[in-house]
């Protein structure tokens, strides 16, 4: 198991090297990041660290464009999540790997189509930890009403999860530890935030057929 | 009131933590009110009542923090959501958790010296004259020189070495 910040911004958007994160995701227990908006597709030491483009505030066209640039590059494509007809397009659309925001979009953007649809074209579904860690009050409360009600659509549907932590900083970077803590507080028990640690490389893998045909 | 006999006292647990990054000036009572303001938006004045968090020490980078036994998780997962303190981005690292205090202090890193006297380690970074504030291992964190908009960055040595090789000091 791959254990994945899936969401970090490093130098220039942060105040954070791709190298110090990659330091910093050692020590705290991760074997990989996301780097957003970069390009680099690396190892520092014992961290693996791929590049992710982070499409947001793009209508359709935009995303599909956008898509196709990034195809076979490795980069982790991911889209910030909509109304309820845009999320369906997105979810079903094939290199799109995970959709983010949820917790700030429309309470019905995300149903149980969608959801069925996330777990049949496996496209993972993003929590925002920064809201949890940074948020107080009433944001907070929303926030984690939001993830409460995907994690009953995840039960039943069994579609992908993922964590980010949105880090600009190595200071806003949290341990796996604090991660599953954080995850208690809206309802996940370990092997749920273990499944979802694991969420980027269950979406990026090649999906391998399930009939093998022998000459 | 007399004291009461060990069997009647309240269990505690004893929280270390490391105070990122590293040379923050630490005020105990500020750190305090953070921890309390955290814990109780986090949790509620019921369940903030029930961990009875207190400041203990403040050793270097380290603090330790005492709360209920039983009640360490949720002091952590409340640790883990303050992101500044004092107006400064920090970050709190949960050492590690004991009964007793002094098995903490041993898990606690000694400060390196400083030399007295010595310059400032300067560097070029991402074109802007930056001054080394703190460095270990490949680690190395440097503040951008200047009056205003003077950030903390945090880099590690390969980043400083391979653009503007020629312009680091032996210092760092």
């Amino acid at each position: 198991m791959k254990i994945t910040d899936a969401g970090v911004c490093p130098y220039p958007n942060g105040d954070s090297s791709v190298r110090r994160f990659a330091l910093e995701a050692a020590v705290l227990g991760f074997d990989s990041l996301v780097a957003i908006d970069t390009s680099v597709n690396a190892n520092y030491g014992e961290v693996g660290v791929r590049a992710g483009l982070f499409i947001r505030n793009a209508g359709m066209k935009d995303v599909i464009t956008q898509v196709k640039r990034v195809k076979e590059t490795g980069t982790v494509v991911s889209v910030k999540a909509g109304d309820a007809g845009f999320n369906r397009a997105v979810v079903s659309l094939r290199g799109v790997h995970i959709l983010r925001g949820i917790h700030a979009a429309d309470k019905n953007a995300f149903d149980h189509v969608t959801a069925k649809m996330a777990a049949d074209s496996r496209v993972a579904i993003d929590i925002d930890l920064s809201v949890l860690i940074a948020g107080r009050g009433i944001a907070r409360q929303r926030a984690i009403q939001r993830y409460r009600d995907v994690l009953v659509l995840e039960n039943r549907f069994e579609f992908p999860l993922t964590f980010s932590t949105y880090a600009r900083s190595v200071l806003e970077l949290r341990a796996v530890r604090e991660i599953s803590g954080l995850g208690s507080l809206i309802g996940m028990n370990i092997p749920d935030v273990e499944r979802a640690l694991a969420g980027v490389a269950t979406v990026t893998e090649s999906l391998r057929p399930a009939v093998k045909v022998l000459p | 009131m007399t004291i009461r006999p060990p069997t009647l006292r309240d269990k505690r647990r004893y929280l270390l933590v490391r105070v990122d990054p590293p040379g923050t000036q630490i005020d105990q009572k500020e750190l305090y009110y953070a921890v309390s303001d955290a814990v109780t938006s986090l949790w509620g004045d019921a369940t903030a009542a029930a961990i009875v968090q207190a400041v203990i020490c403040a050793e270097g980078d380290y603090v330790v923090f005492r709360c209920r036994r039983g009640t360490e998780r949720e002091l952590a997962i409340a640790l883990s959501t303050i992101t500044q303190f004092r107006d400064t981005k920090c970050a709190l690292r949960i050492i590690a958790a004991s009964g007793t205090i002094d098995s903490l202090r041993d898990r606690m890193k000694k400060p390196e010296p400083v030399a007295d006297g010595a310059p400032a380690a300067e560097c070029r970074f991402g074109g802007k004259d930056c001054q080394i504030a703190h460095c270990d291992g490949q680690k190395v964190d440097v503040i951008e020189k200047g009056f205003k908009n003077t950030h903390r960055l945090f880099l590690t040595r390969e980043d400083l070495e391979k653009p503007h090789a020629t312009t680091i000091p032996d210092g760092i």
